[in-house]
This record gives structure tokens, sequence and C-alpha cells, in this order.
């Protein structure tokens, strides 16, 4: 078996474990808590990889974290990551500024299988930062739209404070490439738009038929609810593709932190068909 | 390869000979108990052992490795082997490292550990004394140890040494060897056949029969709960596993706040936070909250999952976690047998 790759040079005894340097080239604070960037390899060599992969971003002394590419491997000069500051290392990361490196390795993971959403309608649902992840693949649908169908996009954050990209959502609220409606839990008081979980947003759109692609990342409550709806409109769990979250430290399939049952959610997934997470206990 | 004779006599001045010019590694006593260390001398070296505390696996996955280091602004790795003899080690013990050389280089072949486990030569030993939690008897029994370079077999007057490889033919140049005879080879052979119907804890399954009928007890949660009701979730049937890998990794500086290195450190599963992630807010989502879910999750890989991949079991039988547990609940003799009983 031909051992994959993590990405940083080919070298006899390769090591697994050491990160390529990654140049900050430009930052944005989408929400207190969020932190955008866009990265470059500081060898200026194109990062490869597939919508739905995932690095390991790290900074030197405080460790790695996981973190869904955010950017389409279309647009090649460089790569976003959207991190959110929950612990040691996440801090670590987004007290980096323009001109700081990060270490990076990667891409990992098994992305979404752009061979089955071709040729297809498309929904992308996506709950909080479950929108950093799929922005890569909802790039990628915009860059090359002649290869996808009716593109429909879910968007729910828990308030108005908590919404990412804005920039992106007004794009495409007023794209004719995109069908999207987005939400928030609470609104406060200048929002105007939807207010709901999520699931209420298949009630805007009648686009979704049981032949639409599904692709599902966001909270761990939030899967269950939606594919609640996808089962009543039909679609079967094929179909169905789901972006899942575990504590990872290797990110090559070794540590053991993200296995569920016999998968290791860092290189089997983080994308996993609905139909084979349906036979894992310990998936949603 | 060969097989060679060594004369009682001549074993110790044969150790000797190796361990001044080379690491050699092998079983020693530790108060009443015994463990794999540096040996500098033949005196110290227990072939009589029953079992270790821990595996052999630490030569080449040490409880604690650097895998990167740093400095300000640059960072290389520190794959460094040392030319080492791993003398002593059990048929069991073998084959838990034929589990892990297997676990660790396929899809992502991990040189950390690799590259010790290429610059060692593996010396088995026949099995002189059971381990009174032992059950290699009857587990993974038509599963023969492969990763080693010689193996020693232990009889009146002497040892016979197979050698399986080059690097084990090596070894020849630091003793006073004699081919071995066809009676000698015999009597060696009968030995470890003889050893392996010594355990007196009894696997009585077939290991497909086993896998099969743990995987479908998944849903069983009243018989998880039941098995798992004492667990302190220690993980120490985790650290004592010669097949258990898991590891956290952890970063440290230098004095001088600027280099430093990354470091693995083993990992239990069976420990409370192993599975959770912090999100938003600093709220934990544990994807195995309960115990009764970390000690099934441990048996799952043990006893089924990785089945496939392996050609059988990922356990060896030592009883290495039935002797450590705290709760003197993970054996998984009587785990098993309870669940092939209760099941089938």
């Amino acid at each position: 078996m031909t051992p994959e790759s993590t990405g940083a040079p080919a070298e006899a005894h390769n090591n697994i474990f050491l990160p390529r340097e990654a140049k900050i080239i430009r930052t944005s604070r989408p929400t207190p808590s969020e932190k955008h960037f866009t990265l470059q390899l500081a060898d200026h060599t194109p990062l490869e990889f597939v919508p739905g992969q995932i690095l390991e971003v790290g900074v030197m002394g405080y460790g790695e974290s996981p973190i869904g590419l955010a950017s389409s491997p279309t647009r090649t000069d460089s790569f976003d990551i959207v991190v959110r500051t929950v612990g040691r290392v996440t801090t670590a990361i987004n007290s980096k500024e323009v001109g700081d490196s990060l270490w990076i390795r990667g891409p990992l993971g098994h992305g979404f299988d752009l061979d089955e959403l071709r040729g297809h309608d498309l929904l992308i649902v996506a709950g909080g930062i479950g929108l950093c992840p799929t922005r890569s693949l909802i790039q990628y649908v915009e860059d090359r739209p002649e290869e996808f169908g009716h593109f429909t996009l879910f968007y729910g954050a828990r308030d108005p404070l908590q919404l990412l990209f804005t920039e992106d959502r007004v794009q495409w609220r007023g794209s004719d490439r995109v069908d999207y409606h987005e939400t928030v839990d609470r609104a406060d008081a200048t929002w105007t738009g939807n207010v709901g979980v999520i699931p209420t947003l298949f009630h805007k759109t009648t686009n979704i038929t049981p032949d639409t692609r599904v692709v599902i990342c966001g909270p761990p409550i939030m899967f269950k609810y939606v594919l609640n709806e996808c089962d009543k409109l039909g679609i079967p769990r094929e179909n169905i593709f789901v972006d899942l979250e575990r504590r990872m430290k290797c990110g090559v399939g070794k540590c053991g932190h993200c296995q569920i049952n016999d998968k290791y959610c860092c290189i089997d997934g983080p994308v996993f068909t609905f139909a084979k997470i349906w036979e894992l206990e310990e998936a949603i | 390869m060969c097989a060679f004779f060594i004369e009682e006599r001549e074993f110790a001045p044969f150790v000797d000979r190796m361990a001044g010019s080379t690491r050699v590694v092998g079983p020693v006593a530790k108060k009443n108990k015994f463990v794999f260390a540096d040996i500098e001398s033949a005196t110290d070296l227990r072939l009589d052992y029953d079992v270790t505390i821990l595996p052999p696996k630490k030569v080449f996955f040490p409880p604690k490795q650097q895998i990167v280091r740093f400095d300000a602004n640059s960072v290389e790795d520190c794959i460094e082997p040392i030319p080492t003899v791993l003398l002593g080690v059990h048929f069991y013990d073998i084959k838990g490292l034929d589990m892990t050389d297997v676990l660790l280089r396929e899809r992502f072949e991990d040189w950390n550990y690799l590259a010790q486990r290429e610059a060692t030569t593996l010396v088995g030993s026949s099995v002189q004394t059971c381990a009174p939690r032992a059950f290699w008897g009857s587990v993974g029994r038509d599963i023969p140890p492969k990763g080693h370079d010689a193996f020693l077999t232990y009889m009146e007057g002497g040892y016979v040494f197979e050698t399986r490889t080059p690097k084990g033919e090596a070894l020849l140049e630091y003793g006073t060897f004699r081919e071995a005879t066809e009676q000698e080879l015999a009597i060696a052979a009968e030995l470890n056949s003889v050893v392996l119907d010594t355990c007196s804890k009894l696997l009585p399954y077939e290991a497909t029969d086993i896998a099969t009928t743990v995987r479908e007890s998944f849903g069983n949660e009243e018989l998880w709960d039941d098995l798992a009701m004492d667990c302190f979730s220690c993980g120490s049937c985790n650290i004592v596993c010669p097949t258990c890998y898991c590891f956290d990794v952890r970063d440290s500086w230098n004095i001088d706040q600027e280099s430093g290195q990354r470091t693995r450190y083993w990992d239990a599963c069976l420990t409370r936070e192993f599975a959770a992630v912090t999100m938003a807010g600093g709220q934990k989502e544990n994807f195995r909250a309960h115990h009764a879910s970390r000690f099934r999750h441990r048996f799952m890989r043990k006893a089924a999952y990785l089945n496939e991949k392996l050609g059988g079991p990922a356990c060896t039988g030592c009883g290495r976690c039935a002797a450590a547990c705290t709760a003197n609940i993970a054996d998984p003799v009587r785990v098993l047998n309870h669940i092939m009983g209760v099941e089938q």
C-alpha cells in the first residue's frame, strides 16, 4: 500500500509531524471570537487540496488544531482558514498578524466527493462556524457553475453578531447563481431577516428534490433536525454528505482521538456520506 | 535461515560481548516484577521472566517522544534511531509489535516509530514461566509471530538460536555457537508448542465468532454498563497494552523561551476527556462521555474493529490489562467470555 501524503515535500523517511511554514497575508475579524486568515506557503508553492479537506494549523510552542480549509482550490494563489478562539492553541493562532507565520500540515482527510456532486442540484446547509469548511465548496461551485445544477445555500447562526463572511453574504443575496437563505436563532433590534433554527429554511424554497445532493456542516445538535427534513423530502442517505468535527491531535489516523467506531474522522472523513455514518453508532 | 546452539556457560559471555559493543535491551527484575531495560551485564538479564510490566513497544514508541524540534524561525524533525538489540521478547509481544508495525505503517508511515524498528535487532525467547493472568494460549494461536530477527529457546544445557534474518545472523559474531542438531530443534519446537497449553486462563471461542458477537453487542447498553460499572477511567489497561498506540501531543519551550519541542505522550481512550471537543463558549462536546462507552470502545478495538486489518484480534493474550486494572474488571477473559455467554 502506498502511503498517503501529508503535503510536505517527499523525502525518504518523511516525518508525518513536520509542518510547513505559511505566511499570513491578510486577516479580518468577522466576529469577536473568529479570525479569518489568508495564507500563502512560505516557499510560494500552491496548496493543492479538495474542498472539505482540513489542515493541522499550529503555532510552535502552543500546538496544533484541525481547521477546515475555507477557500476553494480554484483560487490557487492563497488559501483561507477561519479560526474560532476556544482554547490555548486557537488563542495563540488568533494572536498572529499579517507577516507572521503559522505552521501547517496537510491538506489532510477525505474532502467532498466532487464527482458525486457534479451534474446534480446541490444544497449546502451550514450552521455557525460550519460555514467555514463549506465555504471551500461554495466558492468552488461559484467558480464552476456549469458543473452543477441548481445551487441552494442555507446558513444559520445563533444571533446576527455571529454571522460570518459579510461580503460573501451580500454577494450571495444578489447572486442568480445561488438560492441563498439565512436565519438566526435569536434576533436583535437590527435584524429584519428570518428567525428560527436552520430546518425552518426548508420551507423557503421549492428547489430541493429527492435527487438533490445535500451537504451538512454544523454543530452536532443541528444534524438530526436537518436529516429529518431531508428524510421528509425523500432524499436518499447516499446523497447526503456530512462534514464532522472531532478532537484530533495527529490528523493522520494514528493518535486515536477522533475515532468514530472503527473510522478515523481525520483520514476517513471529515466528510462522510450519511449512508456510511448511519452504520456508525457513534457518529451523531 | 539457520539454527544454532549455544551452551549455557557460553550464554553470559555472548550477552556481555554484545552489550559491550551495542545497546542491548532485555527483561530485568524490578522488585517482584520485570521490565524491559538496558542491559549492562548478562547477570541482569532474566529470560525466566513471566511478563514485563510494560510491553517492549516502549523501545520504539516511548511514553514520551519528541516528534519535532523548533526554534524561533524553523522546525526540524528529530528521528534519531539508536542501534539496539532487543533481547528476550516472548512470542506474544512479538505479535504485538507485528500489529503496531501494521498500524503505524498503514496509510501514513510513522517513521518516528519505524526508524527505531529498523535500527533494532529483535531476538525472541521462549516462555519459561507463564504469567498468572496470561491467556495467549487461546488467542490468535494460528497467527505466528513475524517481526523478529532471531529466536532463543531455552532447554537443558543451553539455547537453540534460530536466525530469521541477516540481522539476526550478524549476532553470531558475539558468541560461540555450533549448528543445532535435529534433536535439539525438535525439542525446541516441542517446548514452544507445549507452553501454549500452560495458561490457566482460557478464551474458548474462535476469534471470528468473538468479533461478530462483540460487534453485535454494541447496542446492548445494559450489558456494557454492567461490564464497566466499576471502571475508574484511569486508563491503566491502555497504558500496559502492547497494541494500544493512542497519543496526545504537547509543545514545550526550552529555557530560552524561543526554541522547544513538540512531544507525543501516551494517551488512553478510557480517560474521561479523550474524545471531548471544546466548542464555542468553552462548552465541551464529549463524544464518549460515559465510562461504559469508553470501556466498550476499547473492547471493540481489541476484539472487532481491527481484525480485518490485522488478520486477527488486536490482542496478544498477554494479560497485562487484567493485572493492571485498578478495579479488576478489564480482563478480556472475563469480559469476552461473559459476552459470548450472554449474547450467543
